[in-house]
């Protein structure tokens, strides 16, 4: 399992390379602040199934879209990711 | 109440060029943009034509991904295009967002790219494909997304209207967006069409027997509309777009005024859905002049949908002649990029007010031999220098759909 670290390093290469965001800082809202909307969060939820190496459950995927800054990421993929070890 | 509406922008992205400059060099100088068709890795091996009207030189788009993430690559070149004429508009953005605006813009079917993509995807029989659908994929291939696309990257918010009929889509754009602003219900429309790169409809058009076959190692040497050895039309991609407005409005702006849009007509042959139909297209023709209020005479170029197939283009002569008689200057302008589909009639429109504005005609390209089944009209067979005060502009669709559009050069007095 990877670790928080490993997952913010990922992620933040997605955001600033897929996403084109500049500066992402981990508590930035990110609409407000990146423009990040429903459709790119449909998109990134496919990155994160990728990088989980699961597909998700509709249910879980609902529950991403209370996720308002990229720390909420994190603990997002760590709660999914735990979710399937136990 | 009808109201005035003039046209104070234009742009086109074309296989003879972007912008005016490049477009009346290629016109001037009888350029060709027909070159061979490109490798798909589907269907090209099996198409018998292998040429294509093709936009082969670079853009600069300089879109945001916040824009990019909808858009396939029709919608690139409508937002292109509107991005030109609207930060050249000198409009003010309260209006752009007041609702007073609208757009009047589509494609003959969204984006074939990206609906082969999906397809592919349904075709593998696979979960794993199957959730590489992207999520905007449908907001990138649907019919009307050049429109929409065009309203979110500027934030317009008056009406949308998307009319796909296939090759008087914009033509269609430019009729219905002309009649929003002549009955008041909008104050301007940015009207238009585009197409992008497609094998598909070449493949259609090809099984139809439609397509030019006999040029495929002289690109260049098709079409030939009117021409005694024309062989069928050719495919070709771009993107046109027209700002249409309220005469006050733009005279209380200093707008300048390129032309104006004196009338509109658009019906239907009521019957077969391919076969071109002189009954049909003559109604269209005299409905125009009927809607403009102005007698044939009055008309001075007309610039004929002439896609160079074998039937199509003797039924638009007959038409053309019972309606005008030999008088106009005729002109199939498709000569010089191939049939653009569903943005074929604004760029043969933009084409047409850049000759006007120039005060020359070019001739049908390719055309040595008239066909003498369309020897009656008087063709434009070299570049002639001449001031064009009203055009005709016609288009004709698979579906039976016909349209004509009458422009003046400037204000019609």
């Amino acid at each position: 399992m990877m670790t928080r670290n490993e997952i913010q390093e990922k992620i933040l290469a997605i955001l600033t390379e897929d996403f084109e965001f500049d500066n992402p800082g981990l508590d930035d809202n990110l609409r407000d602040d990146h423009g990040f909307d429903s459709i790119d969060a449909i998109e990134l939820l496919a990155k994160i199934e990728k990088m989980l190496g699961f597909t998700l459950e509709r249910k879980e995927k609902e529950q991403a879209m209370s996720i308002r800054t990229i720390n909420d990421i994190l603990d997002y993929i760590e709660a999914m990711a735990a979710s399937r070890k136990s | 109440m009808t109201r005035r509406v003039v046209i104070t922008g234009c742009s086109a992205i074309t296989p003879i060029g972007y912008g005016k400059e490049d477009i009346v060099k290629s016109l001037r100088h009888g350029v060709s943009g027909v070159k061979p068709l490109r490798d798909d890795g589907l269907l090209t091996e099996y198409i018998h034509s292998r040429v294509f009207g093709t936009v082969d030189y670079a853009i600069d788009y300089g879109f945001s991904r916040t824009f990019r993430k909808t858009m396939g690559p029709v919608a690139y070149y409508a937002c292109q295009v509107a991005k030109d004429v609207l930060e050249s508009s000198g409009l003010e953005q309260d209006f752009i967002t007041s609702g007073r605006l609208g757009v009047s813009f589509s494609s003959t079917h969204g984006s074939p790219t990206v609906q082969r993509d999906i397809y592919k995807t349904f075709f593998s029989n696979s979960k794993k494909e199957f959730s590489s659908i992207g999520a905007v994929d449908y907001l990138k291939s649907m019919v009307h997304t050049t429109a929409v696309n065009i309203t979110r990257m500027f934030g317009i918010t008056g009406r949308v209207i998307a009319s796909s009929t296939a090759c008087t889509t914009s033509s269609q754009s430019i009729g219905l967006g002309y009649e929003m602003v002549k009955y008041g219900m909008q104050d301007a429309m940015l009207c238009g069409g585009a197409d992008e790169y497609d094998t598909t409809t070449v493949a259609v058009f090809d099984n139809l027997l439609a397509c030019s076959v006999d040029y495929n190692d002289t690109p260049e040497a098709t079409p030939r509309p009117f021409d005694r050895q024309r062989d069928g039309l050719v495919v070709g991609e771009g993107a046109g777009i027209l700002l249409l407005e309220e005469l006050e409005h733009a005279k209380a702006r200093g707008a300048e005024i390129l032309g104006e849009v004196v009338g509109f007509a658009s019906n239907n042959n009521g019957g077969d859905l391919i076969l071109p139909n002189l009954e049909g297209i003559t109604a269209t023709l005299e409905l125009a002049l009927a809607d403009a209020g102005i007698s044939a005479a009055e008309v001075d170029f007309i610039s004929a949908h002439a896609t160079a197939t074998k039937m199509g283009d003797v039924i638009e002569a007959q038409a053309i002649y019972d309606v005008y008689n030999e008088r106009p200057l005729v002109t199939g302008l498709k000569s010089y990029m191939g049939h653009t589909m569903g943005a074929c009639g604004a760029i043969e429109l933009i084409l047409t007010l850049y000759m006007m504005e120039q005060g020359f005609i070019a001739p049908t390209l390719n055309l040595e031999t008239v066909d003498e089944r369309c020897a009656m009209l008087r063709h434009t067979r070299g570049v002639t220098d001449r001031q064009t005060h009203i055009a005709a502009v016609q288009n004709f669709a698979f579906g039976g759909v016909n349209t004509c559009l009458l422009i003046a050069n400037g204000l019609h007095e």
